[in-house]
């Protein structure tokens, strides 16, 4: 980030970070409403599951490098609400996605022009829960005209759009996305404003969108931040998430920053608004959320009562902490 | 194109849906049968559950009867609305142009979702031109989603009808490798031969080396090719049961 000036949680020298403890958390779940799982392993997974993580939404994103032709967006889209739904699945997270053209892949005109005509097939599927992640990156005439046309698409699906904000010139870019968002006729209660900081936080929930906010080591939100944010701005309209992905990140962001927010004073209720509630209130306006096929427990024996095949091809757990694996 | 009469199984399946939705969601179904508006098709093929929900079907039993006369082995029991929707409306596709008919169909397989790969692979036994599906068929036995292969394996008439020798063992092993109900796959004692019974006792001494047990079913299909006395050999050097 290079935009806005940081006070990250930085520790003295000579005190030791405190380790986070999973029992701190027990009992509650999350909802992770940004995470890319494709990139991510079973252990991930995994420590997700146990650390109360019932759902997740996967938006659609850059993948490190540019695709260079059509069936790669349709694979990927596809196995946004294929394969990896079901591998989250055995995990016992449900898995909901976001389909969008990327911003900066909007730049390669050719190819977004096909994208724009694929996306119609994944955007009524089953699960999908918005049009995203969208918005600007180099804030180029072309990422304008695809996040226009997808903005209009989103209108005509009656979904809620999950928009991105630029790492350069967030300020501007984050304004400029909710400009044209309510000049394409979107309600702001209908538009998730993602990446936000210190800067962007005001005006966002001035204008009535909801405000995402990413815990992402190094270049976006520390968590001892996102407690003073709450503490300043309430719960109305925040949402965090991880955006774990295939950078340096952290797919635990969500339960540890509620853990953080416990130790420091914020209510339950303002954390369960926070990192679970305001998401699925958020993208619940898609008609495609139902909370009752979460599973609210991580004990296997138990997720479903009375019978003992494990669904879905779900896997049973492995004993890591032994040296024998058989 | 079609090898069982397709106007019988229509009515079938559409009296199946209409006992089993509202009026106005079967009125809506009967009108998007049209698959040369292919953008309109795809539409209604991807938008079934919010029309018909995802509720499981009942079926009364002179439809299970019925439809066993139609289109012998098939079973529709237990499905979900937006499954048996999904494969009603392929049964509607136009058919007439070969080509687009099976362009439109593979269309939707390559950006198929767990729950539309299930009504599609559900779909084989009554899509129009039958070999055209054999690759396809194949190509979703090496899928690792359990609803998937329980679609082509349970219930389902057609790989026992089309797959080739080597195709058809595949699905036996994968199947048992993934530990499946093989008493419900289509044709398993018809379809059975003495290369599938090989590669069974191959199976069966690979897991008794590393200490795991096999299925007994595992027993009954190498029996019918392989001597009682090879088998019990196998079983005591191995310690399998």
């Amino acid at each position: 980030m290079c935009c806005s000036h940081s006070f990250e949680n930085e520790h003295q020298p000579g005190t030791v970070p405190e380790v986070f403890d999973i029992s701190a958390v027990k009992g509650m779940k999350f909802f992770d409403p940004h995470v890319h799982m494709t990139s991510r392993t079973t252990d991930d997974y995994q420590a997700m599951a146990d650390a109360g993580v019932v759902a997740l939404i996967e938006p659609a994103f850059w993948l490190g490098q540019p695709r260079t032709g059509l069936d790669s967006f349709r694979d990927y889209y596809s196995s946004l609400v294929g394969w990896e739904r079901f591998r989250s699945s055995q995990f016992g997270i449900k898995h909901y996605c976001t389909i969008g053209l990327n911003s900066r892949e909007a730049n390669n005109e050719a190819l977004a022009e096909q994208v724009m005509e694929l996306l119609p097939l994944f955007i009524y599927k089953e699960g999908v829960v918005g049009i995203g992640e969208i918005g600007f990156d180099d804030q180029t005439a072309a990422e304008d005209k695809y996040y226009r046309l997808q903005l209009d698409l989103a209108r005509e699906a009656a979904l809620p759009v999950q928009v991105h904000t630029p790492h350069r010139d967030k300020k501007r870019g984050t304004q400029r996305s909710m400009d044209i968002a309510i000049e394409h006729g979107l309600a702001p209660y209908s538009v998730i404003i993602d990446h936000n900081n210190e800067e962007t936080v005001k005006e966002v929930l001035d204008r009535g969108f909801w405000a995402a906010f990413t815990i992402y080591p190094f270049t976006k939100m520390g968590n001892q931040r996102m407690v003073e944010i709450v503490k300043q701005y309430g719960s109305e309209r925040i949402m965090i998430n991880s955006a774990a992905d295939w950078g340096i990140s952290d797919p635990l962001a969500v339960p540890k920053t509620a853990a953080l927010m416990q130790q420091q004073g914020i209510s339950a209720q303002d954390i369960e608004l926070v990192t679970y509630r305001n998401a699925i209130t958020a993208f619940a306006q898609s008609g495609q959320i139902d909370e009752t096929e979460f599973t609210s427990t991580i004990d296997q024996s138990s997720k479903f009562a009375g019978n003992s095949i494990l669904r879905g091809g779900q896997q049973p757990r492995i004993d890591k902490s032994s040296i024998i694996i058989s | 194109m079609y090898t069982y009469d397709i106007h019988a199984l229509n009515q079938l399946l559409g009296s199946i849906i209409q006992d089993n939705t509202p009026p106005d969601v079967f009125a809506w179904l009967m009108k998007q049968g049209n698959s040369n508006d292919t953008a309109a098709f795809n539409a209604a093929f991807v938008m079934m559950p919010r029309k018909t929900g995802k509720a499981v079907i009942s079926v009364k039993p002179e439809q299970i009867t019925q439809l066993n006369v139609t289109r012998p082995n098939l079973s529709v029991e237990g499905w979900t609305a937006d499954r048996l929707g999904r494969v009603f409306l392929l049964t509607l596709a136009d058919t007439t142009d070969k080509n687009r008919y099976v362009k439109v169909v593979e269309n939707l397989f390559l950006a198929g979702e767990m729950n539309e790969l299930v009504a599609l692979y559900s779909a084989l036994p009554l899509l129009a031109y039958p070999d055209c599906w054999v690759m396809r068929c194949a190509e979703g036995i090496r899928s690792n989603i359990a609803n998937v292969l329980e679609a082509i394996m349970y219930h389902n008439p057609y790989p026992a009808e089309q797959l080739s020798t080597d195709a058809w063992n595949q699905l036996v092993m994968k199947a048992i490798f993934t530990e499946k109900h093989l008493e419900l796959i289509v044709g398993l004692h018809e379809r059975n031969n003495a290369e599938l019974a090989r590669m069974l006792l191959d199976h069966a001494r690979e897991r008794g080396a590393a200490g795991r047990d096999v299925t007994r079913e595992l027993w009954n299909l190498a029996g019918q090719f392989e001597g009682a006395g090879v088998i019990n050999n196998l079983k005591q050097e191995y310690q399998l049961n």
